[in-house]
């Protein structure tokens, strides 16, 4: 009995233990962790009536009658394109931008280095809705409210904490000789910078901009008050058929739909980078 | 740094001093506008008494006053307990389903990628779409698991279960939603965790004949403790300032038996217009984060220090 107990402590133990209870749990996981998934897929494809009936039906003709109302008279694809046009432009700014502040912290020695970093950080700490009403007002003043420029900037200020301290990390682990050989060889400080370091870091950077895009793309509260008609993104367009008196759940599935796949795919397609950077970025 | 041919002593860029401060310049600078002027503002507008629905309304310099009466209001003490309840068992039960999770991967078993997928992808919906799925889901009477949970209850010939309706289920509606959503993120931080664990030590125990529970005391709990602390401390942040899915799922209700700190803040801010008074508590919600992030960075770092890094 002990002997068989050490067993499960163990790791990379070849498969000769019977594991079938293992399955039956993750098994259990799963479906409990895709079932709003499944349910939320399956309601965007169903008729109206099968959508509010009950009780629930599993088995339906389906119908594309909700995704057509979306796009064809809600303009569903413009609130996409918005979407896109924000979260690809300010992961792209911040992850940019970052990465110098990023290398500055883990590379050079300064007084008040670790207040800054500190500072950075705090950023993040700020309810989202306590900065809300402050910029809602600068960006009147400036002319900013329900603009591409208001959002993005607001965006890359949400995300750069986050990235500055996910490579700051990742820097500190690059040897400094890298460099140093480089400089030698009579290099520029930005030669060596883009010739040594950044291709060593392209798969932390890769991560980093990975996870950056996902919150972006799934911000609510700054884009459901700072835009507007001409900029708004999906997650505020969403909630419109959420609130209507009578919410019809086949539009509300689809909306949903819209908003989600999108980035499920993203991150069932570079889910082998998302995981190892976000893990290694985390734990070291 | 003089050159040994004599020439003219020409200092590299990287060597001055001013050179981090160049790289850090644009990121500061956009901190400095969106973190920095809000915070500066919010510090004025609750030194005020603005009510912007009201603009009709004298406005003074009121002092400290709106902070005095925040704190005096029991209303906050509500808001305050329901955020702590809500983020101290969330992250709780995030930590050991979590933890469980992540150890079991470390069997030997068949379509792990295929597990792994499926477990991560509540992590990924977006907080606002979580709040709507599950809010139909758990439609009273219609939703998909009212009704089973409806059937259930006749069957067994208990109370059916309220969910989101009475304050008693609500908050505890509320925190599982949050814990199926991220007890993906703990499973892949501690999973890292534990996979960068050299196997030696396991060995030693091996032949030493150690129990799998003294094990996991003696060895895998210590050699996680960077793993843990970051996975809490993120966790932690992060719902405490939980907003798009109570918004959306219950906004506080019924009465004020899920009113987070940053539900009430909203309410205060946005349907009452109160903005003086939202100004003052968004600062008092700042610094009850502040203080928490420094007791987390000051244990980071010692445990960082310990382990030699």
């Amino acid at each position: 009995m002990p002997r068989d107990l050490t067993r499960i402590a163990s790791p990379d133990k070849p498969e000769t233990e019977r594991n079938w209870w293992v399955h039956v749990i993750l098994l259990a996981v799963c479906v409990i962790a895709m079932l709003p998934v499944v349910w939320m897929v399956m309601t965007a494809f169903m008729p109206r009536d099968v959508a509010k009936a009950v009780p629930p039906q599993w088995l339906f003709p389906p119908t594309l009658d909700a995704f057509r109302m979306l796009i064809f008279e809600q303009g569903m694809l413009g609130f996409l394109k918005n979407s896109l046009i924000v979260s690809v432009s300010s992961t792209l700014l911040s992850v940019t931008i970052g990465m110098f502040c990023a290398y500055a912290l883990a590379r050079f020695e300064f007084a008040g280095k670790e207040d800054v970093s500190f500072w950075i950080l705090t950023n993040r700490m700020m309810p989202a809705v306590a900065v809300i009403l402050p910029m809602f007002l600068i960006f009147k003043t400036l002319n900013l409210l329900d603009t591409y420029v208001g959002l993005i900037l607001l965006y890359t200020a949400m995300q750069l904490p986050f990235v500055v301290w996910m490579l700051k990390g990742y820097f500190e682990d690059i040897p400094r000789q890298l460099e140093e050989i480089a400089l030698v060889d009579g290099d520029t400080w930005f030669g060596a910078f883009r010739r040594v370091v950044l291709p060593l870091m392209t798969p932390a950077i890769t991560a980093t901009a990975i996870f950056v895009l996902i919150l972006s793309w799934n911000e609510y509260a700054f884009a459901l008050f700072l835009s507007g008609s001409a900029t708004k993104t999906l997650p505020p367009a969403v909630v419109i058929f959420a609130v209507n008196a009578e919410v019809s759940w086949d539009v509300l599935g689809a909306a949903c739909l819209i908003i989600t796949a999108p980035i499920m795919i993203f991150v069932i397609a570079v889910q082998k980078q998302f995981i190892r950077g976000l893990s290694m970025g985390m734990v070291r | 740094m003089p050159d040994a041919f004599g020439a003219a002593p020409k200092v590299a860029i990287q060597n001055r001093r001013w050179f981090p401060w160049l790289l850090m310049g644009p990121t500061l600078l956009i901190l400095f506008v969106v973190g920095i002027f809000p915070f500066g503002y919010s510090i004025w507008l609750a030194s005020t008494n603005i009510i912007l629905s009201k603009p009709y309304l004298d406005t003074w310099f009121v002092g400290l006053e709106q902070y005095q009466s925040l704190i005096q209001d029991p209303d906050f003490f509500n808001a305050l307990r329901i955020t702590l309840v809500f983020t101290g068992s969330a992250v709780f039960l995030e930590f050991w389903a979590g933890l469980g999770l992540a150890l079991l991967f470390r069997r030997q078993i068949r379509g792990k990628a295929l597990y792994r997928l499926a477990i991560l992808l509540p992590m990924v919906m977006p907080p606002l779409v979580v709040g709507l799925v599950w809010k139909y889901m758990l439609f009273p009477n219609s939703g998909l698991i009212s009704y089973y949970a409806n059937a259930l209850a006749g069957l067994i010939g208990v109370a059916p279960p309220t969910f989101l309706n009475e304050p008693g289920s609500a908050l505890q509606t509320l925190i599982f939603i949050d814990v199926w959503q991220w007890t993906p993120f703990m499973f892949l931080i501690l999973h890292a965790g534990l996979a960068a664990i050299p196997p030696e030590p396991y060995e030693a125990a091996e032949i030493d004949g150690a129990g799998a529970w003294r094990v996991f005391w003696t060895i895998t709990m210590p050699m996680l403790k960077p793993a843990i602390l970051i996975a809490l401390v993120i966790r932690t942040m992060d719902a405490f300032r939980t907003y798009d899915q109570i918004a959306v799922l219950t906004a506080g209700g019924p009465g004020n038996a899920t009113e987070t700190l940053n539900i009430w803040l909203t309410n205060l801010a946005f349907r009452f217009f109160d903005v003086s008074k939202g100004a003052a508590l968004s600062l008092i919600i700042f610094v009850l984060i502040l203080i928490m992030s420094t007791i987390f960075i000051r244990i980071l770092s010692r445990s960082r220090i310990d382990e030699g890094k």
